[in-house]
């Protein structure tokens, strides 16, 4: 008799165990939600997605990826360089072959919000010429996908349809080659005044309001170009503090210097935003320098201003609210994301660390947001590979280095 | 001209065609084929033939009741448009100059001889084509109704506007007649065959005010778009049928409860306890009672593969009534969040309803599990009569109640019944260790344990304590088994 009521009532504890373990677990999540409404920094937050993308087809493998954009549609368009080692990465792509693995994959591949490869296309083809090594890739507002390149004769920008057709190019490859060029002492400079060519592209962004396009330009040439979309009419240009730009050789990054007063190479983005701002990734000089769409200097940010080497501002990229008030800044020095508040330009918090499990950097190189707030990123050097990071929300910032964000992470 | 246009690999024409059961409609279709296929002839530039099904198209739409009309707006990418000829210039824009007349084409064919929309029951006529448009893809007005309706009918894109016919979005305002705004109106879209997979998000502003968000992926069926609490029930219990007769990991859940005890009254009142449980976090992950985190629904679903693996080897070691009660009330728990994501993105087909589609769906669920048992257990019965083995009374007696039997092991793992359960345990068992062991990868990848607990993961936390709990008492049940059956 006792065993039989025994089990009604085990029953009766073990649901009631449960809705109280939920009611806990809601009960503390709101808490944490008022307690920071009242006095936390909050941010929005994200999360590493470690299954996205899907493996690639094919034995297909990535090189340095180095551009990053989303689609109207959500899908994720990237480019990387197929550089892989070929003794040790790519030995089904030797003459003969010594391996059953691995190929570079095409250097232009879009994916799914699901992590599936939808298309792929890219490098040299009749009608124009494919970059010494291509770099940046952005969609423009007629959904064509326009990419810079900084290799050694880069001087232009291709524009493709989402299809790999091939629209439009501007520059031509070449143009930068020095007086002194000589093919066994090759040699180039720049020139940030020439209306029809560029000096190695490092991306390129876009005003669909004013049908203008953004070019960070870029590695040899020091200055923002702001261009026709449909033409390529350069329209206007200008350099660090809206300054006219000067190629001369400034010499390297000193932090106790005073700010340099020209931009150093690469001037690695410039990105407007919806209320006619731009955003510019002053790259080896540690800051984003932010200007009107007409080029007057507003204000700078300096971020992990002791920085050497390759520099700290990377790459820029806005949360998808109306008034864009985030501001996400990739380091692929410091290899981790800075996430601000772009009224104040205020670092809110930063994620990342280096390594290479998911959720860490080497060498974060660009970054992209989707309609939904989910953060995008590509990883150049050895780094080869994008990355997906869950939007969870606002949330308090419990610390402001979060450090590698794994799923569910303390915060 | 041909009418049907291959298609890279596929042609569209002869199933769609084939599937017209009306006369008219056919007869309209070819008048509109030849009225394009002569404005094919008349445009002098290249043009756009035939060309590949897309593989993923997103629909976007608005239908808002007002006074005697019933406006529908809809967006929808211009490739998904097949067999429409479309002026180009250049590598391939669109020419806006002359692409007027075959984006109406376009959308007559493609849209509004292919919506139906019912008014109290009643099929209304194809509606007025009001105006057409071709916006670009960074276009954001279809985010409103308001900005969608003041786009579709502002001015076009400037002529010398340079689009890839392809990333084109092809704007589109219907008008119906419809004797009044308040009517039941509800819907039947057809627009599937547009790509391989048709993901719509279709907005419904009822007279009434409001708005009512739809989203789902091919065909949903007949939709009311502002359902009366039966309306909604009937279409929960069909969802809920459905689905567990869908459920490959749920239908072997339910075997290897039924696979042990074939008696269909013990079966019903443990389908029915496993009912009772799902409907409980059912309910709680509709009210957001659930951890947002990334790795909550690979852990439900690698618990899910975890039951069915417990059962499968409880079956073959020592299946107990007693155990099974609080196993299937316990893994019911955790199925009942796997319910929960396959309904998450259909709750709005139940309108203002909530909690009568929650239930519905569990009544679904529970006739389709009743269903299961009623053909599963004499297939078994019939399937175990005809295994070698001895017949004995106890053994009958033993694998009937389900019961392990207090005397030796040996003496009925020769039962006919006994050998059956076992085979059939095995084999499931096999299937689920295969989904445990892949499932568990992916959760693994998430690395769950590294993480600080938080208020989130007291809610697994919980869940955790439940099956402790199961397990606890199982072991209990196991040890005081050693009595005579019941």
């Amino acid at each position: 008799m006792i065993r039989r009521s025994f089990i009604p009532m085990a029953t009766a504890a073990l649901t009631a165990a449960g809705i109280a373990f939920m009611a806990v677990a809601c009960a503390d999540m709101e808490v944490a939600e008022q307690t920071a409404d009242a006095d936390a920094v909050m941010a929005p937050m994200f999360e590493v997605d470690p299954l996205w993308p899907k493996p690639l087809p094919n034995h297909w493998i990535l090189g340095s990826a180095i551009g990053v954009t989303v689609d109207a549609n959500d899908n994720i368009w990237i480019i990387h360089r197929g550089n892989g080692n070929p003794s040790t990465e790519l030995g089904a792509a030797q003459d003969p072959p010594v391996a059953e693995c691995c190929i570079p994959a095409p250097p232009v591949l879009q994916f799914s919000p699901d992590g599936d490869l939808l298309n792929h296309w890219g490098g040299p083809g009749e009608g124009y010429d494919w970059p010494g090594s291509n770099h940046g890739i952005t969609v423009d507002p007629m959904g064509n996908l326009w990419i810079g390149g900084n290799g050694g004769d880069d001087a232009h920008i291709l524009v493709f349809a989402q299809d790999g057709t091939f629209l439009k190019q501007f520059g031509e490859p070449g143009a930068r080659r020095a007086e002194s060029f000589d093919e066994a002492d090759p040699a180039w400079s720049g020139n940030s005044m020439d209306p029809g060519n560029f000096g190695r592209v490092a991306k390129i962004s876009f005003d669909a309001s004013a049908n203008e396009a953004y070019v960070a330009d870029g590695y040899l040439n020091k200055r923002v170009a702001v261009l026709d979309i449909e033409t390529g009419a350069l329209k206007r240009y200008w350099g660090a503090y809206g300054n006219e730009p000067d190629d001369a050789n400034i010499g390297r990054y000193d932090p106790e210097a005073p700010p340099a007063q020209q931009f150093r190479n690469p001037v690695h983005a410039a990105d407007p935003s919806n209320d006619g701002h731009v955003y510019v990734c002053d790259r080896p000089n540690n800051r984003i320098q932010v200007f009107r769409t007409d080029g007057t200097f507003v204000m700078e940010k300096v971020l992990s201003g002791n920085t050497l080497g390759a520099g700290s501002t990377w790459d820029v990229a806005f949360s998808k609210d109306a008034d864009q008030k985030y501001l996400y800044v990739a380091d692929g020095q410091n290899m981790k994301v800075y996430v601000l508040l772009r009224e104040t330009m205020e670092v809110l918090t930063t994620f990342g660390d280096g390594g290479r499990q998911p959720g860490q950097f080497f060498g974060t190189h660009s970054i992209a947001t989707d309609s939904k707030g989910n953060i995008y990123t590509t990883e150049t050097y050895e780094g080869k590979r994008v990355q997906k990071f869950t939007y969870m929300g606002e949330g308090p910032v419990e610390q402001q280095d979060q450090g590698v964000i794994w799923p569910s992470a303390s915060r | 001209m041909a009418l049907c246009l291959p298609v890279g690999t596929t042609d569209r024409c002869s199933p769609l065609t084939g599937r017209r059961a009306a006369t008219g409609r056919v007869a309209v279709r070819v008048l509109l084929f030849l009225a394009i296929a002569g404005l094919t002839a008349a445009v002098p530039s290249t043009g756009a033939f035939g060309h590949d099904i897309p593989s993923d198209i997103t629909v976007r739409a608005f239908i808002k009741p007002e006074g005697q009309r019933l406006r529908m707006l809809v967006r929808v990418p211009l490739e998904a448009m097949l067999d429409v000829t479309f002026p180009l210039t250049g590598p391939g824009y669109l020419d806006l100059s002359r692409a007027d007349e075959s984006l109406r084409d376009a959308a007559m064919l493609w849209l509004g001889q292919e919506v139906s929309i019912y008014e109290d029951g009643t099929r209304l006529a194809v509606p007025e084509l009001v105006a057409v448009r071709a916006s670009l893809p960074s276009d954001l007005s279809f985010h409103a109704y308001d900005t969608a309706l003041a786009s579709t009918r502002g001015p076009p894109l400037p002529v010398g506007t340079q689009i890839f016919w392809q990333q084109v979005m092809l704007d589109v305002l219907f008008e119906y007649r419809i004797t009044s705004d308040r009517s039941e109106f509800s819907i039947l879209p057809g627009l599937e065959r547009l790509g391989l997979s048709v993901s719509t998000v279709l907005r419904f502003l009822p007279a009434s005010g409001g708005e009512r968000l739809y989203q789902y992926t091919g065909n949903p069926g007949h939709v009311v778009l502002d359902p009366r609490w039966h309306q909604a029930a009937f279409r929960f219990v069909q969802l809920g049928f459905t689905h567990i007769l869908d459920g490959m990991d749920h239908l072997l859940f339910l075997l290897c409860l039924i696979i042990p005890f074939q008696r269909l009254r013990v079966l019903v009142i443990l389908v029915t306890a496993f009912t009772v449980a799902h409907s409980v976090t059912l309910v709680a992950a509709t009210l957001g009672l659930t951890p947002a985190a990334l790795w909550f629904v690979p852990l439900v679903e690698t618990v899910i593969a975890a039951s069915i693996v417990y059962m499968a080897l409880e079956n073959i070691v020592s299946p107990g009534l007693r155990r099974r009660w609080m196993a299937v009330f316990g893994f019911g728990l955790v199925h009942g969040f796997g319910f929960a994501y396959a309904l998450r993105d259909m709750l709005p087909f139940g309108g203002d309803h909530l909690v009568v589609s929650l239930l519905a769906f569990n009544v679904g669920v529970e006739l389709g599990q009743l269903l299961v048992v009623l053909v599963c257990v004499p297939v078994l019965r019939i399937l175990f009569k005809y295994l070698p083995g001895e017949q004995t009374g106890q053994g009958e007696q033993a694998g009937q109640s389900g019961q392990t039997g207090q005397t030796g092991q040996t003496g009925w793992t020769r039962q006919p019944r006994r050998i059956g359960a076992v085979i059939l345990s095995v084999l499931a068992g096999h299937t689920a260790w295969h989904w445990l062991v892949e499932r568990g990868a992916v959760l693994w990848e998430f690395d769950v344990l590294a993480t600080t607990p938080d208020g989130a993961l007291y809610g697994v936390a919980g869940l955790l304590v439940l099956m402790l709990v199961i397990a606890a008492f199982a072991g209990w049940a196991f040890l005081h088994s050693d009595r005579p059956p019941e």
